[in-house]
């Protein structure tokens, strides 16, 4: 005999042993009590620096804009450093992924692009910079480098990405025509990779406006070293104002930047 | 002249998929190839023109041994096979036009084809084509905005910018329409009657098969086991082609034994609370 349907119905758990899955949340949580347990919280030295904050902020309000030449200048050099360091990163982006993709690279040429790319993407932008700062000397340059290396790292791996995911039959059929090796690249997987390189490519500008930011606080140049420079001399108005600007263009540069990709599919 | 000699094509250790296969096709005719998925039609194609690698035998081509080349005198003979396709395969960002002079970029520079300029005989030959598979006012649209008895058209039009000397089909119609698919028969029986040019076809539509083609060749496992005039496709050769596999045959290569559609019911039973 049949028995009857059941009425009650629950998820199946994402851990089916249950010794494990209670195992893991009793870890997790035994953990986190000994984590913050054991970190040297000095709660003096917090309330202390919690006096010294407010001295900041009150020292930053209100923000001065009262030098826009050297906050223009230092703005406009990050822009430079940005666009540049854009440009140079994906053009040297395109060969990389091209390596980097398994469908169109063979094994040691796959491999020497993949380890580019996981070099490029190891180290933050700012560890990169303090490193360039010291070979190239302080200023635009090392900036410019640093965000070089930053964009092979992302706009590469993307790109390899959709290469490897690109309709083979495209190129097939481009081969069958007896095309050579550079014009298959042309026909069949440029026009396929275009809209993602246009995208990755502007993302990769309104990232790298970004980091030029953080990275001049090393020393790289741009509106991030101005920036240091307030904070040195306990300009926090002048400081202010320089934050508010980053911010301003950052947010303008999204707006820009989500319109452009919206409109290119 | 297409001679194929002892053709086989294993991948790996499994059972080859086709296994020494013999085919001639003469100047000038249209042959299809039926059989039932699996029995090996499609890399029966694409060993010829050697998108798919062949294991052993030979292909010779108006004299030329296709088996044997390499490189550069390879794609130099690649551009003398024109392939037709199941899904187009044309490249969706590209115009019309691109697509049909993408045919040629085994006879321009590189440069030339970066920078699209073409040959004017190129352009000339593209919109006579064109004109005669009633494209030719796409030229300039973007080849995913056509519909699939259009793009079927301009792929077999960048396949004939090629001057092939034969012409291969995989499955040209199979996602297309049934009047469009008979659109699309007609217009390569009468291409090949005009260019004096031999098409291959793969085919699983056998009335179309039977209408449209002067020869049929039946595969079954990797072997030709029908070859004939499509009058003489009659019952008993069909059923030898789609179906009543013998017992050798099916040690080898059944795709789905007895077995496997026994496991389902298993499990059935294993659910069932006793």
């Amino acid at each position: 005999m049949k028995s009857p349907l059941p009425e009650t119905w629950s998820k199946p758990p994402a851990i089916a042993n249950p010794v494990l899955r209670y195992g893991l949340i009793l870890a997790v949580a035994v953990y986190a009590v000994w984590a913050i347990g054991t970190l040297p919280f000095d709660w003096a030295r917090i309330s202390d620096g919690v006096g010294r904050a407010g001295r900041i902020f009150s020292g930053a309000f209100p923000p001065s804009f009262e030098r826009p030449g050297l906050m223009l200048e230092g703005f406009l050099e990050s822009l430079q450093i940005a666009i540049i360091a854009t440009a140079a990163g994906v053009l040297l982006s395109v060969p990389i992924a091209l390596m980097s993709a398994r469908n169109l690279a063979p094994m040691p040429v796959y491999i020497l692009g993949r380890g580019i790319i996981i070099c490029a993407r190891s180290f933050h932008p700012v560890i990169v910079a303090i490193i360039f700062v010291k070979a190239v000397g302080f200023g635009p340059l090392a900036g410019m480098l640093t965000l070089m290396v930053y964009s092979i790292g992302f706009v590469a791996k993307m790109l390899a990405e959709r290469i490897e995911e690109i309709d083979w039959g495209q190129v097939e059929a481009v081969r069958a025509a007896g095309a050579s090796y550079l014009s298959t690249l042309i026909y069949a997987v440029f026009p396929q990779i275009m809209p993602r390189q246009i995208g990755l490519s502007i993302y990769q500008l309104d990232s790298n406006l970004r980091a030029s930011a953080v990275v001049g606080i090393v020393g790289a140049g741009g509106i991030g070293a101005t920036l240091a420079n307030a904070f040195k001399r306990y300009d926090y108005d002048f400081a202010l104002a320089i934050i508010m600007v980053i911010v301003g263009a950052i947010l303008i540069s999204e707006a820009v930047s989500g319109m452009i990709r919206k409109r290119i599919w | 002249m297409l001679r194929i000699a002892n053709l086989v094509k294993s991948y790996g250790k499994a059972d080859p998929v086709l296994k020494g296969l013999d085919l001639e096709v003469p100047g000038e005719s249209m042959v299809s190839i039926i059989g039932a998925s699996g029995a090996g039609k499609s890399t029966l194609i694409r060993c010829i023109n050697r998108l798919v690698e062949p294991t052993s035998g030979t292909i010779e081509l108006n004299g030329v041994k296709l088996t044997e080349l390499k490189g550069k005198a390879l794609r130099l003979a690649r551009r003398r096979i024109g392939m037709v396709f199941q899904s187009f395969n044309l490249v969706d960002r590209l115009t019309v036009m691109e697509n049909v002079q993408s045919g040629r970029l085994g006879y321009i520079p590189t440069w030339r084809a970066a920078l699209r300029r073409y040959p004017k005989q190129d352009i000339r030959r593209a919109f006579e084509l064109m004109e005669r598979v009633g494209i030719a006012h796409y030229a300039n649209k973007r080849a995913d905005a056509l519909s699939g008895g259009e793009r079927q058209r301009v792929g077999v039009v960048r396949a004939l910018m090629q001057e092939p000397e034969i012409l291969l089909a995989d499955e040209p119609t199979a996602s297309l329409d049934p009047k469009t698919s008979e659109q699309i028969m007609a217009l390569l029986r009468s291409l090949s009657r005009e260019l004096h040019l031999p098409v291959l076809i793969n085919i699983h539509n056998v009335a179309e098969a039977k209408a449209y083609t002067d020869r049929i060749v039946g595969m079954r496992y990797g072997r030709i086991i029908f070859d004939d005039v499509p009058a003489k496709l009659d019952d008993e050769a069909m059923e030898r082609i789609y179906s009543g596999i013998p017992a050798e045959d099916r040690r080898a290569d059944a795709p789905i034994p007895a077995e496997a559609s026994a496991i389902p019911a298993e499990r059935q039973v294993e659910a069932q609370p006793s």
